[in-house]
């Protein structure tokens, strides 16, 4: 049993260190993130942010992305209703409470949360791009050797404008998805505005965590895919994998953040 | 000694680049440092500015270690001590004299319009006034150099590091970019180190040279010293021969 155990050691170590290597992968990974998020808001907070490279950026995220935000949100919208309604029919026939229900479900969950993978995917991808280009072609180093703090120049204004410009395409996410909800409800289920549009179940608390989720989603897209951008490596084939890694652990962050924020929204501010 | 690489060891993953590396560098000289590509040329500057830290040895500048500074504590020491790089990192949604008042705005805190002002004799210096309002997308490699160069000289500084200032120039702006280098060294008095591939450079305006070979420094000498060494080795590298010992 013993001459045994000597000789399964290393076979167990070997284990054990495959299993450690993407453990520590993971932690050193987190504590970059929580370091780029520190300094960050220390940036934000040490002196007034460059006004103008807060609104290129504004522009760049919310403006452009908006076309993008409302297409998905009008579909998402229309099939939130029509699954809706065809699943409440199956138990009853009555949908006067369809809206009601429907505008809650988009409040606290689809309008914030869909509107933020899509600008992970969009917006992210681009400061993961913007970010890594410069670091593989020494512009980060240039900026350095000028005495300009590359997250101070880099990823603060990106930080500001997607935490404001998430936060108010979410509120659109909203509008959009409504009224693409009421039309789909018009026409499929034969119920008027008056009827869908039903607030009576939607109270002060359901924007809290909209607003919550729309603000803890505009801090993490910039954050994770700045973090991509800034520690990339090799050339045009680094920023391909800092690219995609930046899409991908964005939305899994807000997937994670959904997760987190929905069940402190539901115990803080319980649904009417 | 105004600059003192003492035993620098760096390692990238499995990668062993620099295995100690020892070479001091004297006022006012033009210094180049030369070897293969990926020997860790551009790895061994960079850690005298503070953009890589090293995983053993110090580094010396004007007496002061200046390898464990914080970033900010690098400030100073980047001020004194500007890099122009390989592919001249000017930022491209910037014209060439907002590149250039960068570091005067950031260095020195001077307004926009006072670094905007300077920057333009800079640019003047290095013949590039006329393009001052263009963006760096709309000009020539040899050009982007130039205002590259005149970015690292707006502080007026004591030390300059060229990362391959001549790669991808023709002839005629690597030449041009030459005689500014040797220029800042003669008239000047500015310590220049300039890692380069480029033998005419080498051989015109280096006053000493130092080959970096499998992660050691293989030879520190003048160009004639090297013209004359029997190094195998190096006389394969500066005669730019495809059969020889070296191994790449």
């Amino acid at each position: 049993m013993t001459i045994q155990l000597e000789f399964e050691r290393p076979d167990r170590e070997r284990a054990l260190d495959k299993l450690r290597a993407p453990l520590l992968a993971l932690w050193r990974d987190l504590a970059g993130l929580y370091g780029l998020l520190r300094q960050t808001l220390r940036c934000c907070l040490a002196k007034r942010p460059d006004r103008q490279a807060f609104f290129e950026q504004a522009y760049a995220v919310g403006n452009g992305s908006v076309l993008f935000v409302s297409v998905t949100m009008t579909v998402v919208g229309m099939i939130t209703v029509m699954q809706s309604g065809v699943q409440t029919q199956r138990v009853l026939p009555e949908l006067s409470l369809l809206g009601a229900n429907i505008i809650q479900i988009l409040a606290r969950e689809f309008a914030p949360t869909v509107c933020a993978l899509m600008l992970a995917t969009r917006v992210g991808a681009g400061i993961a791009a913007e970010i890594g280009s410069m670091v593989v072609t020494d512009q980060v180093d240039a900026l350095r050797m000028s005495a300009a703090d590359p997250v101070d120049y880099l990823v603060v204004p990106r930080f500001l404008a997607c935490v404001v410009m998430t936060t108010a395409l979410t509120y659109w996410s909203l509008f959009i998805s409504l009224v693409a909800g009421t039309v789909a409800a018009n026409l499929i289920f034969d119920l008027n505005v008056n009827t869908f549009v039903n607030f009576s179940l939607v109270g002060a608390g359901d924007f809290v965590v909209m607003t919550l989720k729309g603000l803890m989603y505009g801090a993490a897209i910039p954050i994770v895919s700045a973090q991509r951008g800034l520690t990339t490596f090799g050339g045009s084939e680094g920023v391909g994998w800092a690219t995609t890694n930046a899409v991908v652990h964005s939305s899994l962050a807000i997937i994670m953040l959904d997760l987190v924020l929905s069940i402190v929204g539901y115990i803080v501010f319980p649904p009417v | 000694m105004p600059i003192h690489f003492r035993n620098l060891q760096k390692r990238f993953g499995e990668k062993h680049v620099l295995r100690g590396v020892d070479i001091e560098v004297q006022n006012g000289e033009c210094f180049f440092v030369i070897g293969a590509s990926g020997v860790g040329k551009s790895v061994l500057i960079k850690h005298l500015v503070g953009l890589l830290r090293p995983d053993a040895g110090d580094i010396f500048l004007d007496g002061e270690e200046v390898s464990r500074l914080s970033e900010t504590a690098l400030y100073p020491v980047r001020k004194k001590c500007a890099m122009v790089f390989q592919n001249s990192t000017l930022f491209d949604s910037m014209s060439c004299v907002e590149n250039v008042a960068l570091p005067l705005r950031m260095h020195k805190g001077l307004t926009l319009e006072a670094a905007l002002i300077e920057a333009e004799q800079r640019l003047e210096q290095v013949h590039m006034s006329e393009f001052a309002r263009a963006f760096p997308p709309e000009l020539g490699d040899g050009m982007r150099k130039r205002v590259a160069i005149a970015r690292a000289l707006t502080l007026d500084p004591q030390y300059v590091l060229f990362d391959e200032p001549t790669t991808s120039l023709d002839p005629i702006s690597a030449r041009r970019v030459d005689k500014l280098i040797y220029e800042l060294s003669r008239s000047y008095g500015v310590t220049s180190i300039v890692v380069s591939h480029d033998l005419t450079s080498i051989f015109t305006i280096a006053d000493r040279i130092a080959m970096l070979y499998q992660g050691h420094v293989r030879m520190v000498g003048t160009p004639d010293d090297f013209r004359r060494t029997p190094d195998p080795i190096i006389q394969q590298f500066i005669t730019g021969q495809a059969e020889g010992p070296m191994e790449v």
